[in-house]
């Protein structure tokens, strides 16, 4: 199944993201072996080169690493993952605020409303 | 790589050969059954002359056909193999062109010989009846000496003027076709215009020969040779027919190789 | 390393009509490169005179530093936009001449990929669809161990899901020592797995750049940035 990708923004840039979420969820563990670059690019359906791309740029961000033999690996440093975790929702977040604010609500209108929700939720 | 291109070649028009063929050698077969042994010899002559005329028409009809087709054969190959859109497969092979000319001029000789050998073949099975034979010891005699040779001698020389012949006709058809494919959208059209184009060239060529070799008819050679056998006359022609073929093999030769070296034009 | 493909002042005169005009171009190895034009911009004559079967009235073209001649067509394994096989022939047939004539031709490869294809072996060739040719074709051509793949328009006259299959096929048998050259103008279908993309227009090279390079560049897609280049 090919990974769905937008189209106007860079590959390699949605390819980090996904990999990045796919840790989160838990898809893969931390030090998890990462499957091969051939492998990641056939299952989603995208250029070897663009995939190694993105693994270059998750790799220089700390998030994984390679072992020249063996390949690739999660990061087994849980504060990096957790603080990638954080940053990730602070990025939601923001986008969020962003777009309420479009819509004329004030931060606090837009609390109380997130309050709402909760308790509707549960 | 050549042997592999010829392979292939061969295979293509083996089936409508092993047809043409097999039609031929069975029509000459059912001819010397149904016809030429019911003949009576020693009948006046009046009595199987026109019905005799009219099988050998036929029958020359025929073999005219077979050798007609076979060029046909040879020109399809070349065409579509190496002009259409099978050319793009022909042409990204790990051949050269001129193992690509080469593969289809050996292909040609192969089928033309075979095809000349074929039809000696079977006009020996027409005429080789115990009737005809034994009518023909009667009149040997006079018919070596108006030949000036034994007619198995003549029948020998025919065939290798014949064999020697294809060769020619052979690189010239694919001169034709080469020159041809120079128009595209008129590919064919043009192919045949160059045919009689370069055959009516050739015509006049071999006449004007003739006269400066002084072998034209009614020239002081041709006119002495009337009082000698008739192979003479025909010999000294073919002798220059035969140079006359060589030099246009050679030249529609390094026509069609340059063609196809320097001037491929793939639609 | 030398470059696998170096186009030099490349022209293609057709009576007054130039089909292609001074194209300067290299690619290296290890890349997908869509090809990419409106019709009759150019893109097959180029593909023509890489195999060969043109000849340039200008410049010069080289695979691996050799002009088109029995070395480079060992390297290059083509797929025309049209058929290209004698419809008489029968599948296996078919694959013993590839067998014959190229020694990097691996049987096994296109026996599976045809399997996977459920293509009928002993069929001959006018029996099938054209969709089916067209996969048969495309099954050659890439059981090729060749140095650069040519594909003109290969996903053209195929269902959604060969057209997948075909994707797979390409990115399967992709190796960082081949390079794969496709002409298409479904851009969409293949922009993910295209490294790089080549715009020709009129003749002449009008754009050659990464496909991220073009969305970091111009934010937008390469289907939606030819779009705007080549509105009518």
């Amino acid at each position: 199944m090919p990974w769905d990708l937008d189209n106007d923004r860079p590959i390699y840039l949605q390819l980090m993201e996904r990999i990045q979420q796919d840790i989160i969820a838990g898809t893969y563990k931390p030090g998890d072996k990462l499957p091969s670059v051939r492998d990641l690019a056939l299952d989603a359906a995208v250029n070897p080169n663009t995939m190694q791309k993105a693994l270059s740029e998750l790799e220089r961000s700390g998030l994984v690493y390679s072992q020249r033999t063996s390949g690739r690996f999660i990061t087994e440093d849980k504060k990096m993952l957790k603080n990638m975790k954080l940053e990730l929702a602070s990025e939601h977040i923001h986008q969020f605020l962003e777009k309420m604010e479009l819509l004329g609500f004030e931060s606090g209108e837009t609390l109380e409303l997130i309050q709402k929700a909760l308790k509707e939720d549960k | 790589m050549l042997g592999k291109l010829v392979k292939y070649d061969l295979k293509y028009g083996m089936r409508i050969f092993i047809v043409l063929h097999a039609i031929l050698v069975t029509a000459c077969i059912l001819g010397r059954i149904l016809f030429m042994n019911q003949l009576d010899f020693n009948l006046k002559l009046e009595a199987y002359l026109s019905p005799l005329i009219l099988f050998f028409s036929l029958f020359l009809l025929l073999f005219t056909g077979i050798g007609f087709g076979i060029n046909i054969l040879l020109v399809a190959r070349f065409y579509k193999n190496l002009y259409t859109d099978e050319g793009y497969l022909t042409w990204t092979l790990p051949a050269t062109a001129t193992q690509q000319l080469w593969a289809k001029i050996i292909s040609g000789i192969i089928w033309e010989f075979s095809s000349v050998l074929i039809s000696a073949a079977s006009l020996l099975i027409l005429v080789s009846g115990d009737n005809v034979t034994e009518a023909y010891a009667q009149v040997a005699a006079d018919v070596t000496k108006s030949l000036g040779m034994p007619i198995t001698q003549f029948g020998i020389s025919l065939l290798i003027y014949s064999l020697f012949g294809t060769l020619g006709s052979i690189v010239m058809l694919y001169l034709c076709v080469a020159i041809g494919q120079l128009f595209p959208g008129h590919r064919i059209l043009c192919a045949i215009v160059t045919y009689f184009i370069l055959s009516a060239i050739i015509q006049v060529l071999s006449f004007s020969l003739m006269f400066a070799f002084n072998i034209g008819p009614g020239t002081t050679a041709y006119l002495a040779s009337r009082g000698m056998p008739a192979t003479h006359y025909m010999v000294t022609s073919f002798r220059l027919g035969g140079v006359m073929s060589a030099i246009i093999m050679i030249a529609a030769y390094f026509g069609v190789q340059y063609i196809m070296n320097k001037k491929l034009n793939l639609s | 390393m030398k470059p696998l493909l170096e186009c030099q002042g490349l022209t293609k005169k057709y009576n007054n009509f130039y089909a292609l005009s001074n194209l300067d171009l290299t690619l290296e190895r290890g890349q997908i490169v869509g090809l990419l034009g409106p019709n009759g911009s150019g893109k097959t004559t180029l593909i023509k005179l890489i195999n060969g079967l043109l000849i340039p009235t200008d410049g010069r073209v080289m695979i691996n530093s050799l002009a088109p001649g029995v070395e480079t067509k060992k390297l290059v394994s083509y797929l025309p936009e049209r058929g290209y096989l004698n419809d008489h022939m029968r599948v296996d047939e078919i694959l013993s001449y590839f067998v014959d004539f190229y020694d990097n031709f691996s049987i096994e490869r296109a026996n599976a990929m045809l399997k996977d294809l459920e293509i009928d072996t002993h069929a001959r060739l006018r029996t099938l669809s054209k969709g089916t040719k067209e996969k048969v074709q495309l099954v050659l051509v890439m059981s090729r161990d060749a140095e650069l793949y040519i594909l003109d328009e290969p996903i053209g006259g195929v269902d959604p899901a060969a057209r997948d299959y075909i994707l797979h096929t390409i990115l399967t048998n992709y190796n960082e020592n081949a390079t794969i050259l496709l002409s298409t103008h479904l851009i969409t279908d293949i922009e993910n797995v295209l490294d790089r993309v080549i715009f020709l227009q009129n003749g002449q090279l009008t754009l050659n750049a990464t496909v991220d390079e073009i969305r970091s560049k111009w934010g937008k897609s390469v289907d939606a940035l030819f779009r705007e280049v080549f509105k009518c």
